[in-house]
């Protein structure tokens, strides 16, 4: 039992959280780890568009960041060093398996503040608001293919083209979504 | 038959939509233009981009497997640290934590930093199983803060698996609050928070404020109820 004159008032507290602190920090790997391998799978899934590739390079830019990154470190610092990490690995990815020399103009739009956005500002979102800007024929063959389902050749029958000719207005419709995307919404 | 561009873009669009690795081709940076939009454009089908349970696990295995191979790495992370997030996923198939569970701490931290290690179990001297809120209360992917008088928790729902932690940041005291959409425990504080489970994942302060403690927890009754006094 303490005596009660034992017992001190505490001086105000140094308010010790703030002091030389200007941002959250990660105490160790666990934690960056947990607090990030949702947001980087997304990340990359968004350039993929595949879970096999996505996974492979979520745990590629992690595997990567765990051999340089020193901790504890800050959130932001953590942040900007795994979407880094991310870009490169991307890159490499559309290098060797698509020999793609200049995959980095895609890439640039990873924003650098990729992982502290919220995470519901969802892929399906963009896609929306990039179909609505497309012209009406590339419009309807992009929403019949990804968001309807359909085959080269039930988007074919349905617009009244043929197919050869449906493969071609899906490939100028994704290089206008592309440089829709460069303009418009970065 | 030679392939055209479009050609090759759409065998890889079909492979994005039918949810296998698109073949690998040569490509110009005209069809890397295309299939990087084909790949926003898949992803952004509900719920696409989503990573499954098991695909976390590959990904946690591989990163433990990585760890065996390089010791050097062992200063800034170990096997231990990383199979215990593994081992976090494996506990909460269990409902609660077991009774025998001593309060341990086995942080690496020195004394008195907290930050990081183990997480102490709350075993009060003379608890008893408390009811705390209906299960119909807590839908999986939820969690919610209960107060029994004495002891402040956030029960979870993680998956169909329910356990709690306390309520209490381990900094200053102040009450957590659950963010449901990115499943942390947010400190309305200091810029702090804790994972569903109770880890450390970020702190505003100059040192790793330790981890929440567990509170044993089970489902009875169509209740969830805690152990405690």
């Amino acid at each position: 039992m303490v005596a009660l004159t034992d017992l001190r008032i505490v001086p105000n507290p140094e308010p010790d959280d703030l002091s030389g602190t200007e941002t959250a920090f990660y105490p160790d790997w666990e934690s960056v780890y947990e607090d990030n391998v949702v947001g980087i799978y997304q990340l990359v899934f968004r350039k993929v568009g595949n879970a096999a590739d996505a996974e492979d390079l979520a745990a590629e830019v992690l595997m990567q960041t765990l051999k340089t990154l020193r901790l504890p470190a800050p959130v932001h610092n953590v942040r900007a060093y795994l979407v880094k990490t991310a870009r490169t690995v991307l890159a490499d990815h559309w290098r060797n398996h698509y020999a793609a020399k200049d995959a980095a103009a895609e890439l640039q739009q990873v924003p650098p503040d990729a992982l502290t956005a919220p995470r519901n500002s969802a892929a399906s979102e963009r896609a929306e608001r990039l179909l609505a800007l497309l012209p009406d024929q590339s419009r309807r063959i992009l929403e019949l293919r990804f968001l309807r389902g359909y085959s080269v050749r039930e988007a074919a029958n349905e617009l009244g083209v043929t197919e050869s000719n449906a493969r071609v207005l899906q490939f100028r419709a994704l290089r206008k979504a592309a440089e829709l995307e460069l303009e418009v919404l970065t | 038959m030679t392939d055209s561009p479009a050609d090759r873009v759409a065998r890889y669009v079909d492979d994005l939509l039918h949810g296998r690795r698109p073949r690998r081709f040569s490509a110009s940076s005209e069809e890397v233009e295309a299939m990087t939009a084909a790949a926003g454009m898949a992803s952004g089908r509900v719920g696409a981009d989503l990573p499954s349970k098991a695909a976390l696990d590959r990904i946690h295995g591989r990163l433990a497997a990585a760890m065996d191979e390089s010791p050097a790495l062992d200063r800034h992370v170990t096997r231990r640290v990383l199979l215990r997030t593994l081992g976090t996923a494996a506990a909460a198939m269990v409902i609660g934590v077991g009774l025998d569970e001593v309060a341990t701490r086995q942080g690496k931290a020195p004394a008195g930093t907290g930050g990081g290690g183990g997480q102490t179990v709350l075993m009060p001297d003379s608890g008893a199983w408390r009811p705390v809120a209906s299960v119909t209360q807590l839908p999986a992917g939820h969690a919610m803060t209960v107060s029994t008088g004495a002891v402040d928790a956030v029960i979870v729902n993680d998956g169909g698996n329910i356990h709690a932690v306390s309520g209490i940041c381990t900094h200053l005291g102040c009450r957590l609050q659950p963010d449901v959409t990115v499943r942390k425990l947010d400190c309305p504080c200091h810029q702090t928070a804790f994972s569903w489970s109770g880890k450390v994942l970020y702190y505003r302060l100059q040192s790793a404020p330790a981890n929440l403690p567990k509170i044993p927890a089970r489902v009875n009754n169509g209740q969830v109820e805690i152990y405690t006094v």
